[in-house]
């Protein structure tokens, strides 16, 4: 039972006491391993509802899959395993950001199902916000398994989702990047060895179980300046693809929510419009990788007005997908919105400049993937490494960095935050650990309320008054009304220093008369942010604790900052 | 600073006489309620080491809109400031959290069920989540509204139970109500409880709190049950097993809370109370 016990335990043992760095990196091995292995599952089944619906998709009633599939995955979400919808980035963020990482046990399996049923079905959306969801789920709950704290749990998350993205893709640097960048949001010396090692451990079980190929074939390209160059122009066409694309899933999602019926109905309707759209379309169905090797092997031969109505149709498949009630993640189909944008530029230059040798147009679709994907998730280094891993072809580096940077910082400016956090910004849910709001957002007025303040009645001679302070520490004396017990004001020592050396008055001012009335109060609920701010518009060092009218102590910038600092080491501190 | 009670509202008639027990027991106790509508059937709570999701049946969405004038009604009744929780942050936009940073949580014995099937014999799984990760203790409410007027604490030794023990010394001194402690003794005599009890050096709030420690040397456990009076809040730690270990090791608490019909205030394992 003890040895139980102990391993349940296990920064408790000798060995991991002084360094949880080598007990991260197991633990971080186990959880790259599952979660890579949920990620190929995934990737399994999705291949084989492909093979099983390709052959009968042509048919006018068809539409029928993608309605059947979205309504099913929202059943099985809504009713079975009572879990909520959307893209599941976002909850991991937030959940990275608010909450120290803990995500529900159904979160690890409830994502897998429901994408399977909307993107096997021909709903357009991607597999990888999904494993993602369930990577981190998986990481969170062994590190609960195992008494974590905070710091170790977000670690372990981490490692989930970087094994995650590894094993979809087969691509160990940009699961790496990806949770760095997106999901951590920022870089911690502690934090990569643990997740290098599950993004390798992810990588190898996709590898073992659906053997060790690019997701995209290698191709060859003879770059030049001008292709170089033509980077440029393309950053501005994959920024407008992205704001738009941004656009139509957040008001699809929202005009959704207008539409008064039960979630599998909406769902529904979503996905027999998706399937009609992909009647005509097949592009915008399903994940979309079929159509994407396509077109980076120049096999897509379609003119501008078809590619133009393809693009637009991916985007308005995916928002209603999601925007409806499917389940599934954007980033499969901002790689076909990419390479069709990538597309559409080609064409466009090489009808304005007919005398100049572009490369050809699968480099274009390839860059503008890169582009897509650092637009939309505001993710650069996520956008290059990707693409590099997945097409196999280190040449592109030069333009991918070009278009990726562009792209995230034009996109950047016109929407200050990504797809993944705009809401999450919206609504003032986003606090990485170790920033000043995230540190803040952990105390509460309870934690450094001081209570050992003497409360005077408003009735008091001053003479009663100058006793109390002689043998007070405190500069503040909230004042009480003596009927009621609820608070009239305060008396700061410094307001009063000249009636106190004024014995003459001391039997004729009573403390109503020399209390500071109207000042602001803090409520035990009130956020500590909210009372900084207030303190620092003010100018005030102390504010008083008032509930229901009835005094409970006071609030320090001192006391404040002493808790803040508590926190910080707590929240930072790598080992 | 006044102690807080999380009361989870249901516009019913058994949602309100759970609202009852509660307000009577924050009346007692001198404890502020604070009262959440839900508008959605699910919601969670983020514990210190573990995130709870409570899914709730439909009847917590009854006529939402009547809800508030109704709390409020019955709370001026008993002269106490109705106090609603709007949830500030959300994880899905239809998850809300709900804050955890109570002192007492009020439950019925089942949350998730339709109320038609609530009775006694059955604690709901979200309900015995609660128990395990909450770091206050929880209210389990009997079905109709009923008044205590003593204070019952079930103490068999364990570190539970003295939790429950310290609870209970500490409900009896706000409450000024006589506080009985039953004890089934298992293989012990009376002597080893009361030396854990010297132990803990609570000897002192024992002699100032008790009005007499029953000690059961024979009969089942649940038939020395009726001895409880049965107008007494029944005080006890729990481990708030899932029902597979429950199984495997027995419970308690499923045996006192399907036996009597009392209100059970349940001090779970990471409840804290300062020595």
């Amino acid at each position: 039972m003890k040895i139980l016990s102990s391993l349940q335990t296990p920064t408790k043992l000798n060995f991991f006491h002084s360094d949880d760095r080598m007990l991260l990196i197991f633990i971080g091995s186990i959880i790259g391993a599952c979660s890579g292995t949920a990620a190929a599952a995934l990737n399994h089944f999705l291949h084989i509802a492909f093979t099983f619906f390709y052959p009968i998709r042509h048919h006018w009633w068809a539409f029928i899959f993608p309605a059947s599939g979205a309504f099913l995955s929202a059943l099985f979400l809504g009713k079975i395993v009572k879990d909520g919808a959307g893209h599941g980035v976002p909850e991991v963020i937030y959940s990275v950001s608010r909450h120290g990482g803990l995500l529900r046990f159904r979160s690890s399996f409830s994502r897998l199902v429901s994408s399977f049923l909307t993107i096997g079905s021909g709903g357009s959306a991607g597999p990888e916000a999904p494993v993602v969801m369930s990577g981190a789920a998986i990481g969170s709950n062994i590190a609960n398994f195992f008494s974590m704290n905070d710091r170790q749990r977000i670690t372990l998350l981490a490692c989930g989702s970087a094994g995650a993205i590894s094993a979809i893709f087969n691509a160990p640097i940009a699961g790496m990047v990806f949770t760095i960048e997106v999901i951590l949001g920022g870089w911690r010396s502690a934090n990569i060895a643990p997740i290098a090692i599950a993004a390798v451990a992810g990588t190898e079980i996709s590898r073992f179980l659906q053997g060790d190929q690019i997701a995209f074939p290698h191709q060859l390209f003879d770059i030049r300046f001008p292709d170089i160059m033509a980077c440029i122009g393309l950053s501005i066409f994959t920024v407008v693809a992205s704001v738009l694309f941004t656009k139509f899933l957040r008001t699809t999602g929202s005009l959704s929510k207008k539409i008064k019926t039960p979630l599998m109905v909406r769902a529904a309707i979503g996905g027999c419009a998706v399937g009609i759209i992909g009647y005509f379309f097949p592009v915008a169905l399903g994940e979309g990788y079929h159509s994407v090797r396509e077109m980076i092997t120049s096999t897509f031969t379609c003119g501008l007005p078809i590619l133009l109505l393809g693009l637009m149709a991916k985007m308005f498949a995916t928002s209603l997908t999601l925007g409806f009630g499917g389940s599934g993640g954007i980033f499969a189909p901002c790689l076909v919105i990419g390479s069709l944008t990538g597309l559409i530029f080609y064409k466009t230059i090489s009808v304005l400049f007919p005398s100049v040798i572009w490369v050809n147009e699968g480099y274009f679709a390839l860059i503008g993937m890169a582009g897509l994907i650092s637009g939309v998730m505001q993710a650069p280094l996520t956008g290059i490494f990707l693409i590099v891993e997945i097409t196999g072809g280190y040449e592109v580096i030069l333009p991918l960095i070009l278009i990726s940077t562009i792209s995230s910082t034009l996109c950047n400016y016109i929407e200050p935050a990504s797809f993944y956090l705009k809401d999450l910004k919206e609504k003032n849910l986003l606090l990485h650990p170790g920033t000043d709001a995230g540190i803040l957002s952990v105390l509460t007025v309870h934690e450094v309320i001081e209570k050992d303040c003497t409360t005077v009645k408003q009735n008091m001679l001053l003479r009663d008054f100058i006793k109390i302070i002689s043998k007070s520490r405190r500069n503040y004396f909230p004042v009480e009304n003596e009927k009621n017990g609820k608070f009239t004001g305060i008396i700061h020592l410094d307001d009063i220093r000249s009636f106190i050396f004024n014995p003459s008055i001391y039997n004729v001012v009573v403390l109503e008369q020399i209390t500071t009335t109207g000042i602001k109060t803090a409520d035990p609920d009130d956020n500590l942010l909210d009372i900084l701010k207030t303190m620092d518009k003010d100018g005030l060092f102390s504010m008083p604790v008032v509930t229901n009218g009835i005094f409970i102590g006071m609030v320090s910038k001192a006391t404040i900052l002493d808790q803040y600092r508590k926190e910080l080491m707590v929240q930072t501190t790598e080992i | 600073m006044r102690s807080k009670l999380l009361h989870i509202f249901r516009n019913t008639p058994l949602g309100r006489e759970t609202l009852f027990q509660s307000i009577y027991f924050c009346k007692q106790l001198n404890i502020l309620p604070v009262v959440y509508i839900p508008r959605f059937t699910k919601f969670l709570m983020y514990f210190e080491n573990d995130v709870v999701q409570i899914d709730l049946d439909d009847s917590y969405l009854t006529s939402a809109d009547t809800a508030i004038d109704r709390i409020t009604a019955m709370m001026e009744q008993e002269e106490i400031q109705p106090s609603f929780i709007e949830p500030q942050n959300f994880t899905a936009s239809t998850l809300p959290d709900l804050p955890t940073d109570f002192d007492f949580m009020c439950c019925p014995r089942s949350m998730s069920d339709l109320s038609s099937k609530i009775g006694l014999g059955h604690i709901g799984t979200k309900v015995r989540w609660i128990i395990k990760y909450a770091h206050f203790p929880i209210l389990l409410t009997s079905p109709v509204f009923k008044k205590w007027k003593s204070i019952t604490v079930f103490f068999g030794g364990s570190a539970n139970a003295l939790k429950a023990l310290r609870l209970g010394f500490r409900l009896s001194k706000i409450s000024k109500m006589p506080l009985d402690i039953f004890t089934q003794l298992e293989e012990n005599s009376p002597e080893v409880y009361k030396q854990i009890i010297k132990d803990e050096d609570l000897e002192d709030s024992l002699n100032q709190n008790i009005r007499k420690w029953h000690f059961f040397e024979s009969g089942k456990f649940e038939n020395n049950l009726y001895h409880v009076p049965h107008d007494a809040l029944v005080v006890l730690g729990a481990y708030g097993y899932g029902l597979i270990k429950e199984m495997l090791f027995g419970s308690k608490m499923e045996k006192i809370q399907a036996t009597i019909s009392n209100n059970l205030l349940i001090a779970g394992p990471k409840y804290f109370v300062s020595k």
